[in-house]
């Protein structure tokens, strides 16, 4: 330890000789890893896995099942109809499933006060274990049935009431009575796959939950994807849309084993065939079942600017690597003759090589606190450039340990050829140069 | 101590090879004082570098208190130099921003001695030397002689067995120059193995062997009468 300390004081006299080509070192080195973070933030948390122990037993089913033969664009709507929801939940092959789509609406406590506008997730009751949404205080829903209940968010409940605890609280949501049932604790999936077929993904969470059935007794309409295949008439939701061909709802499963989604794909087929003979399916069938691993890809929702960034960054880093690395080769090949007497005087080119990773080490320092500035500041540019992104500008830990891990690699490869250079070589000849 | 048979050396460029040494062969015993003298260009300094392990040779063999050191690993080369070989160099070699201690202590560090030692060694050879009060000056607030009085704490430091010494007194004035033969026969006293390359007679004449290099050669090994034994 006691060498070593010496070591890192012999790597702090060496940049006491030349600090501007050093700081110049480190300034390249933490520009081109601070930009290169900065994306790799966004490409990271925009791409990343938000449920990685079940996105492969969490499926996305998608039927043909509409009252037109399709003749030209045959893709199979990513909505569903109620009808069509109904038909895919009479097998009890899932684990869990749940219909949802969401709403605007305005909530308040009071007609006396302002509205507050809020986005309603209208859904049923296994979304909340489907995707691992943790309560705070309070229940779900006990069962799929109209009931005037909503579940808030703990931000939700904070904003209208200043506090969490609200179990039992009359609101009035568009005016009309509703419950409070549970209060949801903090809760941010992202990216929001659930909601990736309208490519909606990379918004916020909803701000409250309000049970299916009671969404189409109210007359609330999907804010973000409706298609309509017959003649019913949208405004009547609550007497029309369960029946009509209304498609707006996304319904996912979950299917824990390859047999389980093989029975459950086998039943869609089944289901499939079955309104064909009955005449309610005029198209060719083309069942989908997505698994949540895949459904960004599936419905082409990725951020083709993050990649293209990515890239572009990435190749900036690999110069701005190049350029710290002949700087780097110039200030130890100055430093050549210290290296040679060093030698000389007994030191093993192991022994150099620690001394290296000396300086490494104040190298890969200097450049991540740089990387970190510069990281940040680039972090908030394109917060400002994409505000639509900036949900997935945090940091983690594993995103941080990566970054550490990135710098000192980086420092390594910069020093690892010129110090090389630097201790290879006639001895004779440098001593006397 | 030291054997050189039919040890050779040859520079090559793309177009001309160098025949630095011929088929040298050389005896030296322990505690002998030998100067290496010849014209300039003849081999000396290549000579002493290959016997300090600076650079390598391309034939013949150099035993080491018995041991040949062909073929010996980097970092066996390094112990050996660390421990057994002292430099001192023409132009001092001292590193400008490190105090005097500092410069002393260099080999010593990669030794792996204890702090405790490592200091003890230092401050001894400090006094050695007489430089012991400047300790803590840099080699720019030092002249010329100081510096290779440091040079030759930090050679003798390590307690080597042979010391290696290329025109210590080239860059001196002469009065500096007799201070430093003076000091390297006082180290030759204590039983320290010293060869020296130098240019000047009088010099060869105080160390009590000259060995002639002509042409990479070895042309004559003169025994001289120690100065000291002339005198009396």
């Amino acid at each position: 330890m006691e060498q070593f300390i010496y070591y890192l004081k012999v790597s702090f006299k060496g940049i006491k000789r030349a600090p501007l080509p050093y700081a110049l070192t480190i300034f390249i080195l933490s520009v081109g890893l601070g930009v290169f973070f900065a994306n790799a933030t966004f490409y990271y948390q925009l791409n990343r896995d938000p449920l990685p122990h079940k996105s492969d037993k969490l499926f996305f089913p998608m039927l043909n099942l509409v009252p037109y033969e399709c003749s030209t664009d045959c893709k199979t709507p990513s909505v569903l109809s109620y009808n069509n929801v109904e038909k895919l939940s009479q097998t009890d092959i899932p684990t869990q499933a749940a219909a949802m789509y969401s709403a605007d609406g305005y909530l308040r406590q009071s007609t006396e006060q302002a509205p507050l506008p809020v986005s309603i997730r209208i859904t049923q009751r296994d979304f909340f274990s489907l995707f691992d949404v943790p309560v705070l205080h309070g229940s779900i829903w006990p069962d799929n049935s109209a009931r005037h209940e909503v579940i808030l968010t703990k931000s939700s409940a904070e904003k209208l009431f200043g506090r969490t605890n609200v179990i039992g609280e009359k609101l009035l949501l568009d005016d009309r009575n509703v419950t409070v049932a549970a209060v949801l604790d903090t809760w941010q999936m992202l990216p929001r796959l659930y909601d990736a077929n309208n490519q909606n993904h990379l918004s916020d969470t909803d701000d409250i939950y309000l049970p299916l059935e009671t969404g189409y007794d109210m007359n609330y309409l999907s804010n973000t994807q409706s298609q309509t295949f017959d003649d019913t008439d949208y405004r009547q939701l609550s007497t029309q849309g369960r029946t009509g061909a209304l498609h707006q709802l996304q319904y996912w499963v979950q299917l824990d084993t390859p047999a389980q989604q093989q029975r459950y794909w086998q039943f869609m087929a089944n289901l499939v065939q079955d309104e064909k003979a009955a005449g309610r399916h005029p198209s060719a069938p083309n069942n989908q079942l997505v698994a949540m691993r895949n459904i960004v890809s599936y419905f082409g929702g990725e951020s083709s600017d993050i990649k293209a960034f990515a890239l572009v960054t990435l190749l900036f880093l690999l110069v701005c690597l190049f350029n710290a690395s002949h700087l780097s080769l110039n200030r130890y090949l100055s430093n050549q003759y210290e290296f040679s007497l060093r030698r000389a005087l007994g030191a093993s080119r192991s022994q150099l090589q620690l001394q290296m990773l000396a300086d490494v080490l104040l190298m890969a320092i200097f450049t991540i606190i740089g990387a970190l500035i510069t990281g940040f500041a680039g972090i908030k540019l394109m917060n400002q450039l994409l505000p639509a992104n900036s949900l997935f500008s945090n940091w983690d830990l594993p995103l941080l340990l990566s970054l550490l891990v990135i710098a000192f690699v980086c420092s390594y490869l910069v020093t690892l050829y010129p110090s090389l250079r630097a201790s290879f070589g006639t001895l004779n000849q440098q001593l006397k140069e | 101590m030291i054997t050189l048979t039919n040890l050779s050396k040859i520079f090559r460029t793309e177009l001309i090879e160098t025949h630095a040494l011929r088929e040298v062969n050389l005896q030296v015993e322990e505690g002998e004082f030998a100067a290496l003298t010849g014209p300039s260009g003849s081999g000396k300094s290549t000579l002493l570098n290959i016997l300090g392990t600076l650079e390598s040779f391309d034939s013949g063999d150099y035993l080491l208190d018995g041991k040949s050191i062909n073929g010996l690993s980097d970092s066996a080369l390094s112990k050996l130099r660390n421990e057994k070989i002292g430099f001192i160099f023409q132009g001092f070699n001292l590193i400008k921003d490190y105090s005097i201690f500092d410069n002393i202590e260099l080999p010593l560090r990669y030794r792996g001695l204890k702090p405790a030692e490592r200091k003890q060694r230092i401050e001894h050879a400090l006094e050695l030397v007489g430089l012991h009060a400047r300790r803590h000056y840099f080699p720019s607030q030092l002249s010329g002689g100081q510096q290779q009085r440091v040079a030759i704490a930090r050679a003798i430091a390590g307690k080597p067995r042979i010391l290696l010494a290329d025109e210590p007194t080239g860059n001196l004035d002469s009065l500096m120059a007799r201070q430093v033969m003076e000091l390297l026969e006082q180290i030759n006293q204590q039983g320290c193995t010293i060869l020296m390359v130098t240019h000047d007679p009088d010099q060869a004449r105080r160390a009590g062997r000259n060995i002639q290099i002509i042409d990479g050669q070895l042309h004559d090994s003169t025994l001289y009468e120690p100065l000291s034994a002339q005198s009396a």
